[in-house]
Formats: C-alpha cells, sequence, structure tokens
C-alpha cells in the first residue's frame, strides 16, 4: 500500500518558508486560492522513502488570531484538516519572535517540529543557538537549516517521517500563565466540558480570553451564558493587571519566549557595524533614502524599456514578415484574416510580456527578495498615507507599470477589504508597459520627452487626487504601517524566478486569452464594416469635446481590448506611423491622456472581477471612462489655450 | 514614576519600555504580536519629523507608522 503524509509548513513571513517548501516539492506544484477568499495555496507533492508527501505551503503570519483571513484560514487548516505533521519554519537570527508563534502552535496541541531555518544569517548577526536544549525546552524535534543552501532539508523529512512512524514520541511543553489566569483556564475549561469546538478546549479558553471572535460566536450559539461568565473573567483579569486580557496573555506568552531564548541563545555582538546594516540604514535615511530610491527606480525603468523597446522592434520586425508570409500561403480572403488575427493577438501579447513585462518582474523580483521594496514601502508610507492607504500599497503601484494584472493581484498584501479596494482602484490609474510604449512612440518621439515626463507627473497627480477621492468615499479608519523590516539579503535565484513565473502567469491565464479572443472580435468588426459607425457615433465626444479626428474613436474602442493596440490601429488606419503629419502636438498629447487613464484594459477588468466582484470592477471602469474623457477634454482646451 | 511619553517623542538611539497601547483591538493585537508587549524594551532606529519610525524590538526591526507610534506610549530608560 502507498505510504501517505500530509506536512504543513507554517512559520512568520520572511523565513525561508516558500524556500524550503520550493526545495521540497520542486516542481510538483501547485498555487491557486483557498476556495472563497484571495489567498493564496500553494501545494505541492513530493516522493520521499517510500511515502507521498503532500506539503502545503500555509501563509506567512505572526499569530493565530483572526485579525486577518491568512491567520484565520491557517488556524482552521491546522485544526480541522489536521495534517499529520505540521512543520513550524524560524527564523533563527529572530528566534524570540518566532517563538512567540511557537508556542501558540503548541497550543493547538498538533504533532509538531521545527526547522530552525537561517542559522547562517544568524550566524553573521552573532547568534547561536543550541539547538539540541531548544528542543529539549520545547519537547518538539528542532532541525537547524540553511534552505537557501538545501542543507538540512533531508534531516528534516527524515524525522518527519520518523514522527509519523511514531519512532519519535513528542511530548509538547505546556504554556503556562500567571495564577490569575490559570484559575481562570480551569474554570472556563470545565464549563466548556461536552461541548464540541473545532479546537482541543485549552486553546478555545485562552482564545476566549483573548476575546477572539471566532470563538465567541461558537460557544454563544451553543451556550450564551458561558460567554457572560468568560466576560466576567476577563474583567477581573483586567482589573488586577490593568491591561486588557489579551496583552496579558500575549505578554505572558512572550515571556515564556524570552525564557528559552535567553536559556538556548548567545549573542556575541559584532564591534563595526555590517555592510548590511550600513546599507540598511543608508536606504532608509529620512534624506538619502529618497534620492537612492529615485535613482534606483529610474535606472530601473530606463533598463527595462530601453531593452524593450529593441526587442520589441526586432519581434515586430519578425512579425511582419510572418504576416506576408501568411498572406502568400493563405491568401487574404475573410476566413484566413480571422484565422490570422488570433495568430496575431498571440504575437501582440508576447510582444509585450517578452520585452517588458518579464525583465520588469525579475528586476522587481531581485529588489524584493533582497528586501529593498519593504524600504521602499518605509519611505513612501507618508506619501500614501495621504490618500489612506500605507506604505505597503506602493509595491502593487509599482508592479502596476508592468501589467495591471498581477499588480491587482498584488493588493492582497493590504490587510483589509477596504484598503485593498482602494488599492486596487489606483493601481489601475497606473500606466503599464503598454501605455508607456504609447506614450513614448507618440509624445516622447513627435513633442518631445519632456512631455512625455510630464503626463507620468500628472498621471501621479490624478492618482494622489482620486486616491483622495476615494479615501473619503470609502469611509472607515485607515490601517497604519506595521511592517516588518527583513535583513538585507543575496535573493535566492530559484524563489525569485519561481515568483516571477508566477506574475507572468497571471498574465498569461488571464490577459494573453483575452487579446487573443479581442484580436478576433476586432477583425470581425473590421471586416463586418461596422468600425466607421462606430467612430462616426462617438465623434461627438471624440471631435467635440476632445478635438480628435474622428477615426480615434475607432483606436480607442481597441484599446479597451488592449491598450497598445490604439497605438497599432492609429497606424493602420491613418497609414503611416509617422503621426505628426497626421496629429498635432496637442492632440497626440490629448489621445496619449485619454489613453492612460479611460479604462482598464479588459484583462485587469477581469482582475478587478476576480478580486472584487463584477459590481465593484464595473463602478471602477466606468467611472474612469467618463473621467478619462473629462480630463482629456479639458487638457485640450487648456493646450489650445497656451499655444 | 514619569509621565509615558510617546514613540514619537524619542530620538534615535534612544531606549524605551512600553507601558501601553492606547489604540483599538485590532491595532493593539498586531502590535503585541510583533513583540510589543508592555514592558518590552524598544530602541529608536529611525525617527524623522515626519514619515513611519523605525524600531528595533527583540531582535527584529519594525517599521511602524507615525499615527500608531503616537499611540504606543513608553519610558525613558
Amino acid at each position: 500500500m502507498e505510504k501517505k503524509l500530509n506536512i504543513a509548513l507554517a512559520g512568520n513571513m520572511n523565513v525561508g518558508k516558500s524556500v524550503i517548501f520550493n526545495s521540497l516539492t520542486g516542481l510538483h506544484q501547485h498555487i491557486g486560492n483557498w476556495p472563497g477568499k484571495t489567498v493564496e495555496k500553494a501545494e505541492g507533492t513530493l516522493h520521499y522513502k517510500g511515502y507521498t508527501i503532500d506539503v502545503i505551503d500555509l501563509p506567512g503570519i505572526y499569530s493565530l488570531s483572526t485579525f486577518s483571513i491568512e491567520e484565520l484560514i491557517s488556524r482552521n487548516y491546522i485544526a480541522v484538516e489536521k495534517p499529520d505533521l505540521v512543520i513550524n519554519v524560524v527564523d533563527a537570527s529572530i528566534l524570540e519572535r518566532n517563538l512567540f508563534f511557537t508556542l501558540q502552535l503548541l497550543e493547538l496541541e498538533i504533532p509538531l517540529m521545527m526547522a530552525l531555518n537561517q542559522v547562517d544569517l544568524a550566524r553573521k548577526k552573532g547568534i547561536t543557538i543550541n539547538h539540541r536544549k531548544l528542543q529539549k525546552l520545547l519537547g518538539i524535534p528542532v532541525i537547524p537549516t540553511i534552505a537557501v543552501r538545501d542543507i538540512g532539508i533531508h534531516e528534516l523529512m527524515n524525522e518527519a517521517i520518523r514522527i509519523a512512524e511514531g519512532k519519535k514520541k513528542i511530548k509538547p511543553l505546556k504554556v503556562k500563565y500567571g495564577k490569575e489566569v490559570e484559575t481562570r483556564i480551569k474554570k472556563i475549561v470545565k464549563l466548556l466540558k461536552g461541548i464540541n469546538i473545532r479546537y482541543p478546549t485549552r486553546y478555545v479558553t485562552i482564545k476566549f480570553l483573548e476575546g477572539d471572535k471566532e470563538i465567541k460566536k461558537i460557544v454563544s450559539k451553543v451556550n450564551p451564558k458561558i460567554v457572560k461568565i468568560v466576560e466576567k473573567y476577563k474583567k477581573e483579569i483586567e482589573h488586577i493587571h490593568g491591561h486588557s486580557c489579551s496583552t496579558l496573555i500575549a505578554s505572558e506568552k512572550y515571556e515564556v519566549a524570552s525564557k528559552i531564548v535567553r536559556k538556548v541563545q548567545k549573542v556575541t555582538p559584532h564591534k563595526k557595524p555590517s555592510l548590511e546594516d550600513q546599507l540598511h540604514a543608508i536606504t532608509t535615511h529620512k534624506v538619502w533614502g529618497y534620492p537612492i530610491m529615485f535613482a534606483l527606480l529610474a535606472v530601473m525603468f530606463f533598463t527595462v524599456f530601453s531593452f524593450g523597446d529593441f526587442f520589441s522592434t526586432l519581434l515586430t520586425n519578425v512579425f511582419v514578415e510572418m504576416t506576408s508570409a501568411f498572406e502568400i500561403i493563405f491568401g487574404s480572403g475573410i476566413a484566413s484574416k480571422l484565422v490570422f488575427s488570433i495568430i496575431e493577438g498571440l504575437v501582440a501579447g508576447i510582444t509585450v510580456i517578452l520585452p517588458y513585462i518579464l525583465p520588469f518582474y525579475i528586476i522587481l523580483g531581485i529588489l524584493e527578495d533582497s528586501g529593498y521594496l519593504s524600504r521602499i514601502a518605509f519611505l513612501m508610507d507618508v506619501a500614501m498615507h495621504k490618500i489612506g492607504l500605507h506604505g505597503k500599497a506602493f509595491i502593487p503601484m509599482i508592479l502596476g507599470y508592468g501589467c495591471n494584472v498581477p499588480a491587482c493581484l498584488a493588493c492582497r498584501i493590504m490587510e483589509t477589504q477596504r484598503e485593498r479596494l482602494i488599492a486596487i482602484f489606483v493601481t489601475t490609474l497606473v500606466p503599464c508597459a503598454a501605455v508607456t510604449t504609447i506614450i513614448l512612440g507618440l509624445v516622447g518621439r513627435f513633442v518631445g520627452i519632456g512631455w512625455a515626463f510630464l503626463l507620468y507627473v500628472i498621471n501621479l497627480i490624478i492618482i494622489f487626487i482620486l486616491g483622495r477621492v476615494a479615501f473619503k468615499f470609502f469611509p472607515g479608519e485607515p490601517v497604519g504601517l506595521i511592517m516588518e523590516m527583513h535583513s538585507y539579503k543575496m535573493p535566492h535565484i530559484k524563489t525569485t524566478a519561481k515568483r516571477t513565473w508566477f506574475r507572468i502567469k497571471n498574465f498569461i491565464y488571464i490577459a494573453l486569452p483575452l487579446i487573443i479572443v479581442s484580436s478576433f472580435f476586432i477583425k470581425f468588426l473590421e471586416i463586418a464594416n461596422l468600425l466607421n459607425p462606430i467612430a462616426n457615433l462617438m465623434s461627438p465626444i471624440t471631435v467635440g469635446w476632445l478635438g480628435l479626428p474622428t477615426i480615434v474613436g475607432i483606436t480607442l474602442i481597441f484599446g479597451i481590448l488592449r491598450k497598445e493596440l490604439t497605438l497599432v490601429m492609429l497606424a493602420t488606419l491613418l497609414g503611416t506611423t509617422n503621426f505628426s503629419l497626421i496629429l498635432t502636438p496637442v492632440q497626440m498629447i490629448v489621445f496619449s491622456l485619454v489613453t492612460m487613464l479611460y479604462i482598464p484594459c479588459i484583462a485587469t477588468i477581469a482582475a478587478l472581477i476576480k478580486e472584487l466582484g463584477w459590481k465593484k470592477a464595473l463602478l471602477i471602469s466606468i467611472f474612469e471612462i467618463m473621467f478619462a474623457i473629462f480630463v482629456g477634454g479639458i487638457m485640450f482646451r487648456l493646450l489650445t489655450l497656451i499655444s | 514614576m514619569n509621565n509615558p511619553i510617546s514613540l514619537i517623542d524619542l530620538k534615535e538611539g534612544e531606549k524605551a519600555t512600553i507601558v501601553s497601547i492606547t489604540g483599538g483591538a485590532g491595532v493593539t493585537q498586531r502590535l503585541t504580536d510583533m513583540g510589543l508587549t508592555p514592558g518590552t524594551e524598544v530602541t529608536v532606529i529611525e525617527s524623522a519629523f515626519f514619515g513611519p519610525i523605525e524600531i528595533s524590538v527583540r531582535g527584529s526591526k519594525l517599521a511602524v507608522g507615525r499615527g500608531i507610534a503616537a499611540k504606543i506610549l513608553v519610558e525613558r530608560k
């Protein structure tokens, strides 16, 4: 019979959990969503010593309360699905804070072991940990690992199998609280006797005292009297200690963690600040941090877009050759045109992904893995606060300059629904790589690079203003920034590559099929001769209000499907790529501005529906169309006045 | 006992002990989860007249928004 084993990886953020997950499961991974939730679920399988081991990588969290969806998901998974073993991945360089989470896992009374990871990083900081002693104190197996170099991974699995086969007995530590708390825990445990809750009774009791909403709801359904008694106990404890019950319990848990750390950890502080420390100090510096950030981002954008421009021209030339070859072979009949439109869509998608989005996300992935993005979040916190968000929201915004689709999904790092909504809304206003090719190819080439730059500045101002409006429109207390600043480290190539791949995959799975379908659809409209009537229908807006040629209306429709198409179509419809012959500089600027803002493209709308539901997606789309037309018209009048 | 001051009143490099957190339950929970419990020693690493404050607590570095930092009451060491 096949032997099976279910293992869950749990731990704080950035402890190397996904590195361990990757080195265990390699390519046998499935990344999806938790059912009904917008939280990523990573599962994988490995075969080891006759076992088929299913590994699940739980989200990185600091606690098992119900503050965030991630915490609730992790807790429910561990308690309800009951994996055969939970491996708590711990950052050895921040042992105390990590142990706080370990102690909570212990309270869930589950088969548990620890991967004491990043022991090399700890050593660099002058921290050594006696893992045997730690193992004894916690009563669970502790294996030191350096996941980025695959050290300790075999030992980890061997030990896991030994536990599963019952060859290794675990006698986990029981966290004891102060007398005032313990006596009340005992009383509540008695009250809860016979009531079946998915968690262990002692755990339920502790969480109950901490004011856990889920537990309270479950118990009040069974016996509301108990809730009243617990509330009374809580008040008593709070009266004795002068702090809220949950703060007290956390304090005492940390006290236990701190005691353990004092017994197992030795620190020999360095005399000189390390290179990492110096790098950290300068990149978060209140003065120097900003120019460094802007310089780095500017270099990144410049590199990506000059490389992209070169490479995409190359691809386009190849494509032009292909077009004529296709026409020679299959003729230029209707059927052939329609078939070719599908290929065209595919190629168009590729000419955006390969030259622009891929390099952009590789560089960004390296910045993220090294820890620099959290420094950017730190520096941008003030600015983001003005639109009711905190510094972390800047990260999806930067992603948006590549492609809005993965950027919208990246807004999941925001803590609450409201924050997510505002962050997504703001992100859809960010000009993606496709829009940038329009701005550079039209305004940058024919009007001047200064004007192109100005459009970006205007865009930032608009983002700021609309962000503020959204902030007012969706009331609620803004969530402040609480973010761990992880140590700088060398990016782990495999993990970074994987993350980049998953972002690109979002584009390929959501955007590319829509691009192909829309190419087909456009070709159909063209063949059916419907384009001109539509353009004429739109002329009051395009000509009357925006001051653009009638024909431009068609390109704006195309842009809904794919933004970069507006420029491609413009060239096709006008019969030239020398746009200065047909459009005035004012028209080019107005056209680019409208394209920049007027709607999230169809792929982004799909991402919006996925993340927010179709109502909000529709609302955002309609708003942005009206807003773009409004701003475009004003810009037209303003520029005409000046010139 | 001195009157407690808030985290934003501290200068860079100063050490202090946490007295209490006056924020709502959610914020308090998150901060205590990160190790900011009463009695804990914190060191201010970076603090400007605007922007978030960076502190070191229990061996980790933490960025805390200004609004939240104002709700963390401490006592100078």
